[in-house]
């Protein structure tokens, strides 16, 4: 029983990592309908950069967490200034397919380059600390993550829902030409957009580094699930893309306890094909 | 206070308009009439700015806008409902409504003016929480004008407003137009296909047939025109 719910805390925990990549990856869907292939590796660039910053610099990874997100965000918007918004005039799906993954390999293999492939880590005077929630034990960077992940996700939520700017970004989303004819500067919300969107991978990133090993392809499995959880939980729904991750979570280490912790990446994957064809299969009997 | 001259435009190499001249005075219903592909949306984008004219001019009010952004154009005063309402469907009326004040000036004085909207239409009033989605398509033309009339028009721009539109909705809008042109100031271009209808509302027209201006009048001296009863009205 207490391992049970040890592993339900467990993937609540992970899911919450799925769900800030799935946010990040949907809001840049959702308003360029483009799908951002190298999501993972802007997840790996933020972990470099939060190691980068506690070896060299001294900055507690949580101190550093905003100065993360805010390079994250510039570096997201020069990307799409300097090569996305060109190759998005060009209408041509391909073309920014073959550009994200390009990016991706570039970034990946840059960080191969810079740092080698040994697996790095970074190692707080409270790494270490669990904090016991009545039969279950959670490390302290597991649960501050969690905390951090919930209070970006009501501000993200409220960002988009409340504030001018996030009506435009919805209003871009939902029709481009619309916003074009009220006065909205279209470009400017892709700059944002996609900006809002690799700073949440970059916060991912940033609170992995406590808990999880920094390498040049540590973020691609992060990548895939980004995917599944925009699928699943709906396009342009922030709500969704939260309760998606944190399923997807359980739905792993549910699998890793009850089958094999080996087959976990499997059973995501197959369970996420199912969701697909039998998706298709309702949407075709409903027409 | 709209003179538009010589205008040319089209996509990429393929060029639609050709030496288009029109202007409309203050106060002035002003029709485009033409058949389905004839060119008039192409226009409206053209002098809106969302497409970039070859060469010609179109000066509003004094300024020079031939060329200009689309928000500059907005800026000065230009404001059009587009072909087809191109709404926000998952948005609340009140936020498409919203997303129609573009410039400090339109924010300050949104309150106002939604007010107004809402004399106009209290059909919106009760409609204000609901998704523009899942309104009727007359209701879904109201916001689209409404959302126009929210960014204070000089010169309001109709594209096509009888698109799947039942007749006695048509006649509400086209009324709140010519009200708007006589009460408000307003001008109005009223870019149709329905004929019959915006020469009953206009005070002029122009017939554009393959990009050209291929006739101009009054609506009367149009509408008693041989051409265009036998083009056009099936008389």
């Amino acid at each position: 029983m207490d391992v049970l719910l040890q592993a339900i805390v467990n993937g609540i925990l992970l899911g919450g990592f799925y769900a800030l990549m799935g946010m990040g990856q949907n809001i840049i869907f959702g308003v360029m309908k483009i799908v951002n292939f190298c999501h993972g590796e802007m997840l790996m660039v933020g972990m470099y950069l939060t190691y980068m910053l506690y070896t060299y610099a001294g900055i507690d990874p949580y101190l550093a967490l905003p100065l993360v997100a805010l390079i994250m965000f510039l570096l997201g918007a020069g990307i799409q200034h300097t090569l996305i918004t060109p190759s998005l005039k060009t209408k041509s799906f391909t073309n920014l397919l073959f550009l994200t993954v390009g990016l991706g390999l570039l970034l990946s293999n840059g960080a191969l380059v810079l740092f080698g492939s040994d697996y790095k880590s970074i190692r707080t005077s409270y790494s270490q600390t669990n904090i016991m929630l009545g039969p279950v034990s959670v490390a302290l960077p597991k649960l501050i993550s969690f905390l951090v992940l919930i209070v970006v996700t009501i501000a993200l939520f409220s960002f988009l829902k409340y504030s001018t700017t996030g009506k435009q970004i919805r209003a871009v989303s939902q029709n481009p030409v619309g916003a074009e004819v009220c006065g909205i500067n279209v470009k400017r919300i892709y700059l944002l957009t996609y900006g809002l969107g690799i700073a949440l991978a970059g916060i991912a990133g940033c609170l992995l580094t406590q808990f999880y090993s920094i390498y040049p392809t540590a973020g691609a499995s992060f990548g895939f699930r980004a995917l599944i959880v925009v699928v699943v939980g709906g396009l342009g729904s922030i709500p969704g893309a939260f309760f998606a991750g944190i399923l997807l979570g359980l739905l792993e280490q549910m699998s890793a306890l009850f089958i094999s912790p080996s087959y976990s990446d499997m059973i995501v994957f197959i369970t996420f094909i199912v969701i697909l064809v039998v998706r298709q299969l309702l949407i075709m009997r409903r027409r | 206070m709209l003179k538009v001259e010589n205008l040319n435009a089209g996509y990429g190499s393929v060029n639609i308009l050709w030496d288009i001249c029109l202007d409309l005075n203050d106060g002035e219903v002003v029709a485009v009439l033409g058949s389905n592909g004839a060119g008039k949306t192409t226009m409206v984008r053209a002098i809106t700015g969302m497409i970039r004219p070859t060469s010609g001019s179109v000066v509003f009010n004094g300024e020079e806008l031939c060329r200009k952004s689309s928000r500059h154009i907005l800026d000065a005063g230009i404001v059009q409902v587009p072909e087809g309402r191109q709404l926000f469907t998952d948005m609340t009326v009140l936020e498409n409504l919203q997303m129609g004040a573009f410039s400090k000036e339109t924010k300050e004085h949104f309150q106002e003016n939604l007010q107004k909207c809402y004399q106009w239409f209290p059909k919106l009033e009760e409609r204000a929480r609901q998704a523009a989605g899942t309104l009727s398509g007359g209701e879904q033309q109201m916001v689209a004008v409404a959302r126009a009339l929210i960014g204070m028009p000089k010169l309001l721009i109709l594209d096509e407003p009888s698109l799947g539109l039942a007749p006695n909705i048509v006649d509400d809008i086209l009324n709140v137009a010519k009200t708007l042109a006589k009460e408000s100031n307003i001008s109005v271009l009223l870019v149709e296909q329905d004929i019959t209808k915006a020469l009953a509302a206009a005070d002029r027209g122009y017939v554009i047939e393959n990009g050209r201006v291929a006739l101009s009048g009054s609506a009367e001296e149009l509408a008693a025109n041989e051409h265009v009863k036998k083009a056009y009205l099936g008389i």
